[in-house]
């Protein structure tokens, strides 16, 4: 016996045994089957009723088993089960024949076991001849008994009809696992047996279901009904009315959560009382109640509730919604005081609104989140998921409705949480689809509810200042960072980046819930990529530095698991990381987001490792260390083939940059295909190649003035293909900013590069000064190592220059100061904020 | 072309109604931007606001003779409703004010404003309430354009008054005052103490903050433009955080003014690095020549550009209320600056085409040079031959670098050698049997190369 079958007896639940014995069939004939599963819940109710009665059986059985072992021959393991199987069809054979159907059932029933025990050998040998000739007779034989039953006036006694019946939906069932092999033996039953041919494929595909509908009579109905008492013998017509409306209302609510509650049989008991109910009083309260029994079935396995009963939710949350729309009178709240008299249908009377108690906003969170359930747990690289998204629109439109409706009744927190979940499922979207979305909702609701927006931006401003009056703190972070993220998704990097310092969000984002970190975190990301758009390499690379500098970018953004090292992570934080996923329609393309990311610390890098040369502490002034760690990696390789994926290009890019080859390396970043994905990549195109000339310039002045006493400024220009203005522009910058020593000889149109050659004696001399500075801060060092007490006074000599050093890099980082009210000067340090959005 | 750059309407909103007339008057004189009649309209429907009577009359013929027929008024009641009005409170405060002109209350007045209030009703009968007539009094002749006497007013109750809030707008009334009064001494000090008192009150919200920042930035204007010392304090004050945020968040214009301020300010150049960055940063936000002239000299190092923007600034500036008086200085101080990037980025230049640079002739050019060189210590030869300047390679010297480098090395170890000497004192005292374990560490003898 498998172990499902047993965690299905013991578990007492009603529908999940239900779902369990449908494995123990599956199981006990095949194990390696594995879409039994799927298929086999697939089977209609009765099957399942009468596969459920039956398990009582199998269960009863149990005891007997062991008799079988008192011989002890040995024999091998295949001949020891198969002779045990045959055992049993042969009294079962024996039984069928004598009419013996109690005794017939035992023995099938024993004759199964067997076969499921055997199942490892059964799955290279097949399943015994024998069997399955025992089983199409069987099939046969029963339906004659039941043939002979009818037509004869005298009845077999009642434990033996019973046996019968239920014999007869087994093997039905159990039999259409064997179909093909039972063709085969009745095309010829003689030879069958005789045929030694092992199958190599024992089970086959179940290919088509046969139809096991027809035979359906009163008394399986009455036995599909088994486990639901309130159903007495009268026709159901009479059973649900208006009068018992609200009891029947009530037991289903009585009866919610309890043990042996049968789900589907209160959907159905809910859905009649829908029909029967008249008054928009109690339609609501029916479509309440149903609502949520909706919500209520078991996940199972596949982690979110399944489409169709979404779908349902769906379907009744619109139709409540209708009906409340509909009804002005009627208000569903979730503070109302229990009423007491729940059976008498109420109606507005002079003007005084009836409350009803429930919460329609939770049933909008739940729905919402069921969604979004469903898209983390579909395959996105299928037509499924296309399908689902597709029940966006319906979604989205239920939230707009929902938020219509509470902003009639003006329940400010109710509003702000469906205006929040509306604004989420818009704001990483582009203009277009926004518009669509929109038109279509309002074409799904009636023009009194929802007019479409056309401006995009208008829509996501107002949502978003609504949130900001009237929401709480937390709403309010999120809606600002959505607002910001459609900023930068349109360009508007200034506006974007100033929402963002003004805000303050940087300095309390720490204390903020995970998910509020990772929106944060994607708003930083897509203002980096905005800056990237407008040509701020400097300002890109500060937002992205943080968040692609990790190599945890999947986790920050929570688009996908990062591989985990040292198995740090808990299953428990594994699974939370899994439930904050993003779906896969809302993903930055991370390939995109790279290599952005390396592009703008090439631009960066290469000039400033040019300038630092062998100077050992402009060495240390690193921009990018993945950048750096992956030239270096590169560098380091014997051959490097042709670039091939985006990385490489990169890499080969900024090696000819470096080289002064600034036009192949143009070819390179030009090649690279992800630009596509960039909206006018054409213009992105040629803003890097302008960027590439004008760093490439740069990086040659760096590297090669040592080599030059003086340099045409035409030729540069004429290397460099820039205009002559913008050289001398660059060039002035550079000596301005004292990066280098040179001067400009206006008349003759040079660059005139100063070189400091120090004689031998000099630059002994400086050596020596500097191995005397370094002394003295080495034995300050001591002392303070050794006094700890006295540890302030000796850093004021030794730690300055670092301050400096570290000031002075610090400087050269930022995107610049721009305050807040108090402080947006913080920009420096806080544009490059991201926010481990990981496990906490 | 220079109306875009005119900020008089973006300013209005930020001023008080009298602080406008000035601006408007300025406008209408030097005949800029707008029609006469369109100006002379505004300033008579602002002055219906106000309580100056005669003075509506008077706009109010004025736009007769323009050919614009205003609505008729009723200025005759207006009048005599004002007057009676006046006079009341006129009665009312010099009850007041006969009190405090007392020489013997004078002397009996200390700084503790609780105690003077308790003396002064306990001595004179007098109440909050009657203190209040005074800032009523005060507000009611600033509406009638009798400035004087309104910051008298207001000085009064402001040394009374116990009310934080009141006195605060008291305060912003006696700084209106003393500026429409041109009484710019004492309206320099008032805009410190204003200051003060916004930095230092709670405000509700932020906003609230912000609001009064922001008018106190345009207020401060007209006090800074016009005091010799004004143009430090602008600097002083403009780039502090607090007042550049407000600038940043509310009113990007005022920009203009700091940048004039800071570029015509000799003593500080070394706010301009500052300048720059808070320029580059609010580009997008706002421009003008002015602005602009600073990035291409110091983001772009594009000399024709500044020069272009240079002329540029001087149409500007002619045009702004504020900036008329320093326009000369302006300029000079720009062609300088120009000149100063110029010279260090390059070895030799043409004297030509500096010239032309700076917008000068030849010769100009030739003398400004010389005074450059003189002035500033530029180490700088002029050759009359080739009609160019030769800048001096001013590099570092590799003496001069160790010499740099050494300099601190014997200060420090003579710190180093006395903090050892004090941790052995310490050390015997605390236990004599350790005398012998010194620490490891050896003064240094400082090495001068």
């Amino acid at each position: 016996m498998s172990r499902f079958f047993r965690a299905g007896e013991s578990d007492s639940d009603e529908s999940d045994s239900d779902y369990s014995d449908e494995l123990t069939h599956s199981e006990s004939e095949d194990h390696s089957d594995s879409d039994s599963d799927n298929s086999s819940s697939d089977d209609d109710d009765t099957a399942k009723k009468t596969g459920g009665r039956g398990r009582l059986f199998e269960g009863s059985m149990s005891d007997s088993d062991s008799e079988d072992d008192t011989v002890r021959v040995v024999r091998s393991a295949k001949d020891k089960r198969f002779e045990e199987i045959e055992q049993a069809v042969t009294s079962m054979i024996n039984g069928q024949k004598i009419n013996d159907w109690v005794s017939a059932q035992n023995e099938f029933d024993r004759a199964n076991k067997g076969l499921q025990k055997a199942a490892g050998i059964i799955a290279q040998s097949g399943v015994p001849k024998f069997y399955i000739r025992a089983v199409a007779d069987l099939e046969k034989s029963i339906q004659a008994a039941l043939e002979k039953e009818k037509s004869s006036s005298k009845k077999m006694n009642a434990s033996n009809a019973k046996a019968l019946n239920s014999m007869k939906q087994k093997v039905k069932k159990n039999n259409r696992l064997y179909e093909k092999e039972i063709q085969d033996y009745e095309k010829d039953p003689e030879n069958y047996v005789e045929e030694e041919v092992v199958e190599e494929k024992p089970k086959a595909k179940k290919a088509k279901k046969v139809v096991v509908a027809d035979s359906e009579d009163d008394s399986d109905v009455e036995a599909a009904d088994d486990g639901f008492t309130p159903v007495g013998a009268g026709g159901k017509s009479v059973e649900f009315n208006q009068e018992n409306i609200y009891k029947k209302l009530k037991e289903v609510a009585d009866a919610r959560g309890k043990k042996n509650t049968n789900r589907e049989d209160q959907v159905r008991i809910l859905e009649r009382l829908l029909v029967v109910a008249n008054s928009p009083y109690q339609k609501i309260r029916v479509l309440l109640a149903l609502t949520s029994a909706q919500f209520d079935f078991a996940i199972g396995a596949s982690g979110y509730m399944s489409i169709p009963l979404w779908k349902n939710a769906d379907k009744y949350l619109n139709s409540l919604l209708t009906l409340l729309e509909a009804n002005p009178d009627y208000i569903i709240k979730e503070d109302v005081p229990e009423v007491e008299e729940t059976d008498k249908d109420l109606v507005p009377q002079n003007g005084e609104p009836v409350y009803i108690q429930g919460s329609l906003v939770a049933f909008i969170d739940r729905l919402d989140d069921e969604f979004t359930k469903s898209l983390q747990n579909i395959d996105p690289h299928t037509t499924d998921y296309v399908d689902r998204l597709k029940d966006e629109v319906g979604l989205y439109s239920v939230i707009v409705r929902s938020q219509a409706y509470f902003t009639r009744i003006h329940l400010t927190d109710s509003i702000s949480r469906t205006t929040m979940r509306r604004l989420e499922h818009l704001y990483f979207k582009p203009d277009i689809v926004i518009v669509a979305v929109e038109n279509a909702t309002a074409a799904l609701l009636p023009a009194s509810v929802a007019r479409p927006h056309q401006d995009s931006s208008v829509l996501i401003h107002d949502l978003c200042v609504f949130l900001y009056k009237n929401a709480t703190s937390l709403l309010r972070t999120r809606s600002m960072l959505c607002h910001i993220y459609h900023h930068a998704l349109h360009n508007r990097f200034f506006v974007a980046r100033d929402m963002l310092l003004m805000s303050h969000l940087q300095e309390t984002i720490h204390q903020a819930d995970v998910t509020t970190q990772i929106l944060h975190n994607r708003a930083m990301v897509q203002l980096g990529l905005c800056a990237f758009r407008e040509g701020m390499i400097k300002e890109a690379q500060t937002c992205l530095q943080d968040i692609s500098g990790t190599g945890r970018v999947k986790e920050l953004l929570a688009q996908g698991l990062s591989p985990q090292r040292y198995g740090a992570a808990t299953p428990e934080q594994e699974k939370l990381e899994r439930q904050r996923q993003l779906p896969f329609h809302m993903h930055i393309n991370l390939e995109l987001l790279e290599c952005v990311y390396l592009t703008c610390s090439m631009l960066l890098e290469i000039p400033n490792m040019a300038q630092a040369g062998s100077n050992p502490d402009g060495r240390k002034k690193v921009i990018s260390k993945p950048f750096r760690r992956m030239l270096d990696y590169n560098s380091r390789q014997v051959f490097s083939g042709p670039p091939e994926n985006t990385r490489d290009h990169i890499m080969g890019a900024a090696k000819s940059l470096s080289n002064g080859e600034w036009q192949k390396s143009i070819e390179l970043i030009n090649a690279i295909k992800i630009w596509e994905l960039m909206p006018e990549a054409m213009k992105i195109k040629e803003m890097l190649g302008h960027k590439i000339q004008e760093e490439g310039l740069r990086t040659y002045l760096f590297a090669n003035a040592s080599h030059y006493s003086s340099v045409g400024l035409d030729q540069l220009a004429k290397m460099f293909d820039l205009p002559l203005a913008s050289v001398i522009s660059i060039v002035s910058k550079m000596v301005w900013n004292e990066e280098l020593s040179a001067s400009i000889d206006q008349v003759s149109n040079v660059v005139v590069l100063h070189h400091v050659e120090p004689s031998k004696v000099q630059s002994l001399a400086l050596a020596f000064a500097e191995k005397a500075a370094g002394f003295v801060e080495g034995n300050e060092k001591l002392l303070e190592l050794k006094t700890p007490q006295q540890a302030e006074r000796p850093k004021k000599g030794a730690n300055a220059n670092k301050e400096q050093a570290t000031g002075k890099q610090q400087q050269q980082r930022t995107m610049g100061p721009r305050g807040g009210r108090a402080g947006r000067n913080q920009f420096n340090n806080g544009l490059g904020n991201s926010v481990r959005g990981g496990r906490k | 072309m220079a109306a875009q750059y005119d900020l008089t309407s973006k300013m209005i909103p930020f001023l008080d109604l009298h602080l406008v007339f000035p601006l408007l008057e300025f406008l209408e004189i030097n005949e800029l931007f707008y029609t006469p009649t369109t100006l002379l309209e505004a300033r008579y429907e602002l002055s219906l606001k106000t309580s100056m009577i005669d003075f509506i009359d008077k706009l109010h013929g004025e736009l007769k003779d323009a050919g614009v027929t205003p609505a008729p008024i009723e200025l005759v009641e207006r009048r005599k409703e004002i007057l009676d009005k006046l006079q009341n409170s006129q009665a009312e405060a010099q009850k007041v004010m006969d009190v405090i002109e007392n020489p013997e209350v004078i002397n009996a007045l200390r700084q503790d404003k609780l105690q003077n209030l308790q003396f002064l009703k306990d001595n004179y009968g007098m109440t909050a309430e009657m203190i209040q007539t005074l800032y009523k009094f005060g507000q009611f002749q600033y509406s009638c354009g009798n400035y004087g006497g309104a910051a008298d007013m207001l000085y009064h109750y402001r040394v009374l008054s116990t009310d934080d809030t009141l006195g605060l707008s008291a305060l912003w009334g006696k700084l209106a005052s003393e500026i429409l009064v041109g009484n710019w001494e004492v309206a320099f000090e008032a805009v410190q103490e204003l200051k003060e008192i916004i930095d230092k009150t709670h405000f509700a919200s932020p906003l609230h903050q912000l609001e009064q920042r922001t008018w106190f930035l345009h207020w401060s204007l007209f006090v800074f433009f016009n005091h010799p010392k004004g143009r430090d304090a602008v600097v002083d004050l403009f780039l502090q955080p607090a007042y550049i945020n407000t600038i940043q968040t509310s009113c990007p214009w005022i920009l203009r003014y700091l940048t004039a301020a800071v570029v015509t300010n000799k003593r500080r150049k070394n706010l301009l690095k500052e300048l720059v960055k808070v320029i580059e940063h609010e580009t997008y936000q706002y421009r003008d020549p002015i602005t602009e002239f600073v990035e291409a000299l110091y983001v772009n190092f594009d000399f024709d550009l500044a020069k272009q923007k240079l002329a540029e600034c001087e149409e500007v500036l002619e045009n702004d209320f504020f900036l008329v008086a320093i326009q000369e200085d302006f300029i000079q101080n720009a062609r300088c600056f120009i000149s100063e990037t110029y010279c260090r980025i390059h070895q030799k230049i043409d004297v030509a085409e500096l010239s032309q640079t700076l917008n000068m002739t030849k010769e100009e050019g030739e003398k400004w040079i010389v005074n450059l060189i003189r002035d500033t210590k530029v180490d700088a030869k002029i050759d009359y031959k080739e009609n160019t300047v030769l800048m001096n390679n001013n590099t570092q010297s590799v003496y001069q670098q160790i010499i740099e480098r050494t300099k601190g090395l014997s200060f420090r170890s003579q710190v180093l050698a006395t903090s050892i000497e004090k941790r052995e004192a310490a050390q015997l005292k605390a236990a004599q049997h350790e005398k012998n374990h010194p620490s490891t560490a050896v003064p240094e003898t400082a090495t001068k190369a």
